[in-house]
């Protein structure tokens, strides 16, 4: 059966509502105009929506069907206050033809309960809140539509109602779910939203009189914007190692800057030096009207590190270095080794940050490895007429190596615990041999598999020595 | 004026004029007479940068001129940070520590060009705190080099460059960099274990310094040595000993 899915302001003056039969509405108003409904299209759109919000709250998340929650908190001032703030949001969502209502509250539930059934734009603080709350329908609740109306059918209209009763007899009769419900409304349990992104306090938002389009002018608001949250970071004598500058455009599109650096930092002169590079990839469209600063990885810095000698510390000293090359390269391209603990020499090192402090443990300088390590072993032709001995000639890119000396084997199982138990056989076992042919050239030979079972042993050359 | 006198001053002037070439950063002296004494100041001189190649296989590997490269640059990680910018990532740390190098302190860059990698290396010269920097490049022209030069006078950190051709390339006649305060080729060299081993001996390369700023030419046998330098000589080898053996050969 099909029914209507949600109506426009026109069709409730109507007397349409949502959940009627689409053969009763059609009776009702013949000329009703009906569009199939695709709520995978709606999600989508909530999501579209909730990252437009960036420009209010870096902390946003969506509530499906037709709902956001943005973590406010610490970020009213830069409106001028709470009411501002949500008026510019109003107006901001009208323009695009998106009718709101919203409610500022101290938890999510009491905002979500507000902005439904509440007096539009509501502004609730802390000690209000069961006041606030108290003459709102059960439904105000965020309940299972069944469970709401239980409660209903008992007499029980408002969520002040609720608040006379016994705990233990509310959670009997109405299940778990309705006390908690309460609680997270009331601030008396904590409820986790699944943000967008963290919640952070440090963002910086430059609202622009004029929409900018000019590259020189998204350069001199990069400056700005730099030197306002560099400023609040120094205060609080803080520092980030990850800032994200948003040009939000009139059409709602963001073109962003990513940056992350080698050490914590606040000096705005150098982060503009960073981000401005960057500039020129960005597309102002028809125009900037707002600009945000993001800072991530926000960690405690004292003043300067000075070393007792007045010299910056080797670490200090480097970032620079290490930010122009992430800067020019890409932050994969800059790294250190670092020992990590396989069998398998492929997996015997991992990419650590270029200045993190090294591991106590290193690797086993007496093992022979080679200086350069294929990624791909390279199949080679050999002659080794001895089993269990290394070959006697190779043939590798067309030239051939006539091995004068070698030392191993060295048995390297493969690590079966990564793959079923099944899997694991003979043939995936590698004897690595360490051979120099006649001019002294030092390669890394493997054979992989066994000579008395399986598949015949083949050749393999995996590095080459110094 | 006698001769002795005429040739007295022949000598001061020819130092006088070479004076801007001996570093001022010092140098680092391999212990043995018959290599220090081709090297002006009697080492290798610190604040410039040096140029290492290979051939055949190896201008491809650049296995053995790495080798060489990271034992000349070993010392120098005591001093402060050493930054190693590759064309391809197949630097096996592992390998590195077998040699003796700091490896788990080295960062490593990745450049996808030979002109992105000289850039990194000459932004990475010029940054304090950095005292070795090596790079590994196809080509480097004249201006390149100057530009390095610059950087290692301004950041007093010693350069290293690898020439490395891409795998598949072709081959080009290569020229050594006149920039170079020195220009090494590396080969390398059957090792001699000790008597009654079966296995291999210490690493040993055919190392011949090919040009040098102010200084002369030669030509030895280097092993791989537990010593204060990293490098032991074994032998020094005369010139026609050097054209007589290519150090790879092609087979059929």
């Amino acid at each position: 059966m099909r029914r209507l899915y949600a109506i426009d302001e026109g069709a409730a003056a109507l007397g349409l509502f949502v959940g009627q039969k689409a053969t009763d509405a059609t009776a009702l108003v013949p000329d009703l105009r009906l569009e199939e409904a695709d709520p995978g299209a709606d999600a989508d759109a909530l999501l579209v929506l909730c990252d437009w919000c960036a420009r209010f709250s870096p902390a946003a998340a969506p509530d499906p069907p037709a709902g956001l929650f943005l973590d406010i908190t610490g970020l009213a001032h830069l409106w001028g206050g709470e009411a501002e703030l949500g008026q510019d949001l109003i107006v901001r969502l009208a323009r695009s033809g998106v009718a709101t209502a919203f409610a500022i509250a101290p938890t999510p539930g009491a905002a979500w309960a507000l902005a439904r059934f509440g007096p539009s734009g509501a502004i609730v603080a802390e000690g209000e809140l069961a006041q606030s709350l108290a003459p709102l329908p059960i439904e105000a609740l965020r309940l299972e539509a069944e469970a709401a109306r239980q409660i209903a059918r008992l007499g029980l209209c408002a969520i002040g109602d609720l608040a006379g009763l016994e705990r233990p007899a509310l959670a009997r009769r109405f299940g778990q779910v309705v006390l908690e419900r309460l609680d997270q409304a009331l601030g008396r349990a904590t409820e986790a939203l699944v943000f967008r992104r963290p919640p952070t306090p440090w963002l910086a938002r430059l609202a622009l009189v004029e929409p900018i389009t000019a590259p020189d002018d998204l350069a001199r608001v990069a400056v700005d914007i730099s030197r306002q949250l560099c400023g609040r970071l120094e205060e609080r004598g803080m520092a980030a190692r990850r800032f994200e500058l948003g040009f939000h455009r009139l059409d709602g599109e963001i073109p962003s800057v990513r940056l992350s650096l080698a050490m914590a930092d606040r000096d705005p002169a150098r982060l503009a030096r960073l981000l401005s590079p960057h500039l020129e990839k960005i597309d102002p469209g028809f125009g900037v009207e707002v600009v945000t600063l993001l800072a991530g990885e926000v960690e405690p810095r004292p003043p300067r590190a000075l070393r007792l000698d007045g010299e910056p510390t080797s670490a200090e000293a480097l970032a620079p270095l290490i930010d122009r090359l992430v800067g020019r390269l890409g932050e994969a391209e800059v790294w250190r080794a670092e020992p990590y603990p396989s069998f398998a020499p492929e997996r015997a090192t991992r990419r650590a940050p270029p200045l993190s402090a090294p591991a106590q443990a290193t690797w086993d300088p007496e093992r022979p490895r080679p200086l350069r390590l294929f990624s791909r072993p390279e199949p080679i032709e050999a002659v080794a007429p001895i089993p269990d001995d290394p070959p006697v000639l190779f043939r590798w890119r067309g030239l051939a190596h006539r091995v004068k000396r070698s030392e191993g084997p060295e048995r390297l199982a493969e690590e079966w615990w990564r793959r079923p138990f099944a899997a694991a056989a003979p043939e995936r076992i590698r004897d690595y041999y360490q051979v120099e042919d006649e001019a002294g050239a030092r390669f890394w030979l493997f054979r992989e598999g066994l000579y008395d079972s399986g598949p015949p042993p083949r050749w393999w050359l995996h590095g080459v020595f110094g | 004026m006698s001769k002795a006198e005429r040739l007295q001053r022949a000598r001061a002037r020819i130092a006088a004029l070479g004076k801007d070439d001996i570093s001022v950063a010092g140098v680092l002296a391999f212990g043995d007479p018959r290599v220090d004494a081709r090297l002006p100041g009697g080492g290798l001189a610190l604040g410039r940068w040096h140029e290492a190649a290979g051939e055949g296989l190896e201008a491809e590997t650049a296995a053995t001129t790495a080798a060489f490269v990271s034992l000349l640059a070993a010392p120098l990680a005591t001093r402060g940070a050493v930054l190693w910018v590759l064309r391809r990532d197949d630097l096996y740390a592992p390998g590195l520590c077998g040699l003796g190098f700091p490896a788990e302190r080295l960062i490593q860059v990745k450049a996808r060009n030979d002109d992105a990698a000289l850039a990194a290396l000459e932004d990475a010269l010029g940054q304090s705190g950095v005292a070795a920097a090596i790079g590994e490049a196809e080509e480097i022209d004249l201006t390149a080099g100057r530009r390095l030069q610059l950087a290692c006078e301004r950041g007093g950190a010693t350069g290293f460059v690898i020439r490395r051709r891409p795998f598949g390339g072709r081959t080009k006649a290569r020229e050594a960099a006149l920039a170079a305060a020195s220009c090494w080729r590396v080969a390398p060299s059957p090792s001699v274990p000790e008597p009654g081993d079966p296995g291999l001996g210490p690493p040993r390369w055919r190392v011949a310094l090919e040009r040098c700023r102010s200084g002369g030419s030669g030509a030895w046998i280097m092993e791989k040595s537990h010593g204060a330098h990293p490098l032991r000589v074994v032998a020094e080898l005369a010139d026609h000993e050097l054209a007589a053996t290519p150090a790879w050969r092609m087979a059929g």
